[in-house]
């Protein structure tokens, strides 16, 4: 655990927390497991982002099929950044969570480090009006996870009435469409 | 109107009036609950399918335990015949003195109620009756420990009280350092008596119209290193000696009752007549229709002296 930013990748506290407790909130980790996952993490801190693939790790060996519930754990995550967390006070719309994600309040907030390593979160296209966006992402998080997380906080404020987030070919463009 | 106007009313014929801005709505609203179906099964399956992995696991280990559990009934099995195996046969001179009865069952395959009889340096003989503290393997260990013990003394003493001081002494460390302790019940017999040794254990014999209980003022083995008391009694043609542990006595009917020394000892005076082995099936009897359960092991030796030959 450090308070100092350095090369090394690191990913703040809340985002941790709100991983681990969306695991917890789905069942996905229960019991001591569960204790051990938030034992000690401070909302204010950065930790190591192996701390994260742990967590992330404990889930993939748990389900043959861990894609969905990636996805819903990213889902959980914004609802309860939005529900309990900044998320209403900071976003206008379900569309503009795009923007507040790819800006600096969004990705970049919440993991620090070499660049080559947190790597980038843009969005490549968007048209509001077709309700489309392609996301170019080369963070090293499971992509299912960002799939989660666009379409929880693109669903949260609730005025969208559909939300759906998908993995091109190269699975680093992720294709959102939303209406 | 809009689409949420027309859901509050609940009228699907209002639809007709919507705008094509709010028909369209409607079908987005329609593929995005779809979607949110979609994934909700998705992630649904994928827990089903963790929660199948989950039981074929569990199965796998509940086949594993039935294994391991298997393998220790076995060791049971074995354990169970080498303590029977341990426990005493009468003794040349015991049956031409003694008609002897015993009843002796272990709560688990094996136990730490013990029983033996002994040949002593003056060519006469003695009987002991033990019990370990706690039950199983534990116990069944400490019995074995306790009969080389005394197996080794009774070459060196005639006398219970030097023989019971000496596994005491020699024994103290041991059962202290395994947090064990065991009542004895130690009786040699003289042509015309005997003398005993009992620390914890249950003693009553009816000698002519007389009935002694034995005197419990020693403490248990593994206890205290202090010296025994012994006692002395007149033994004739026609006495019974009774020698038991706690197990019946201390049994509890469904009420919570114990099945109770006074019990067991009326019955066996009011049966004193009997063949030995009738009076021990008439208080086995007795005993199983009290009591709601066994409890402790059991041992109980009732003996009577014959006739001279």
């Amino acid at each position: 655990m450090s308070d100092n930013p350095t090369d090394e990748m690191q990913v703040h506290g809340t985002l941790l927390m709100g991983f681990a407790q969306a695991c917890m909130n789905l069942n996905i980790v229960a019991g001591a497991n569960a204790q051990r996952l938030i034992a000690e993490l401070e909302m204010g801190k950065w930790y190591p982002f192996s701390q994260l693939r742990a967590i992330e790790d404990v889930v993939m060996r748990s389900y043959q099929n861990s894609g969905p519930i990636l996805v819903k754990v990213g889902m959980v995550m914004m609802h309860n950044w939005y529900q309990y967390g900044p998320g209403r006070s900071v976003l206008k719309g379900g569309a503009s969570f795009l923007h507040y994600q790819t800006g600096s309040g969004g990705y970049q907030s919440v993991v620090q480090g070499a660049p080559e390593i947190i790597g980038t979160f843009d969005i490549e296209f968007y048209d509001r009006r077709r309700g489309r966006a392609v996301i170019h992402s080369t963070t090293p998080f499971s992509k299912d996870l960002e799939r989660g997380v666009l379409i929880g906080g693109m669903s949260a404020p609730g005025d969208l009435d559909y939300v759906d987030v998908t993995a091109g070919e190269d699975s680093s463009f992720l294709h959102c469409e939303f209406h | 109107m809009t689409l949420e106007e027309v859901l509050a009313q609940n009228d699907a014929e209002l639809l007709a009036k919507l705008p094509s801005a709010e028909l369209a709505r409607l079908f987005w609203r329609y593929k995005g609950l779809q979607k949110s179906v979609e994934r909700d099964n998705s992630f649904w399956s994928s827990t089903n399918d963790n929660l199948k992995q989950a039981y074929e696991k569990l199965d796998e280990q509940e086949r594993e335990l039935a294994r391991t559990y298997a393998i220790i009934q076995d060791d049971l099995s074995v354990a169970q015949n080498v303590q029977r195996a341990l426990l005493p046969r009468m003794l040349g001179e015991m049956s031409e003195e003694l008609e002897l009865a015993v009843y002796h069952k272990q709560l688990t395959e094996v136990g730490g109620d013990y029983y033996d009889f002994f040949r002593l340096p003056n060519n006469r003989y003695a009987i002991g009756v033990f019990d370990i503290s706690g039950h199983g393997v534990s116990a069944a260990l400490i019995t074995a420990f306790l009969k080389a013990q005394f197996m080794q003394v009774m070459e060196h003493f005639d006398s219970p009280q030097g023989i019971v001081e000496w596994v005491n002494r020699t024994s103290f460390d041991f059962l202290r350092e395994v947090r064990k302790y065991a009542t004895v019940n130690l009786v040699s017999f003289e042509p015309d008596g005997f003398r005993y040794v009992s620390g914890g254990g249950y003693g009553m014999l009816l000698h002519n119209n007389e009935t002694h209980l034995f005197e419990k003022k020693n403490h248990f083995l593994g206890l205290r290193l202090k010296p025994y008391r012994e006692f002395s009694l007149p033994f004739s043609q026609g006495d019974l000696l009774v020698l038991y542990t706690d197990g019946m006595v201390e049994a509890q009917n469904a009420a919570g009752v114990d099945y109770s020394v006074r019990r067991l000892n009326n019955l066996i005076i009011e049966h004193r007549d009997a063949p030995v082995q009738e009076i021990v099936d008439r208080c086995v009897a007795d005993y199983e229709s009290f009591r709601h359960k066994d409890f402790d092991d059991i041992t109980l030796l009732v003996m009577r002296k014959k006739g001279n030959p």
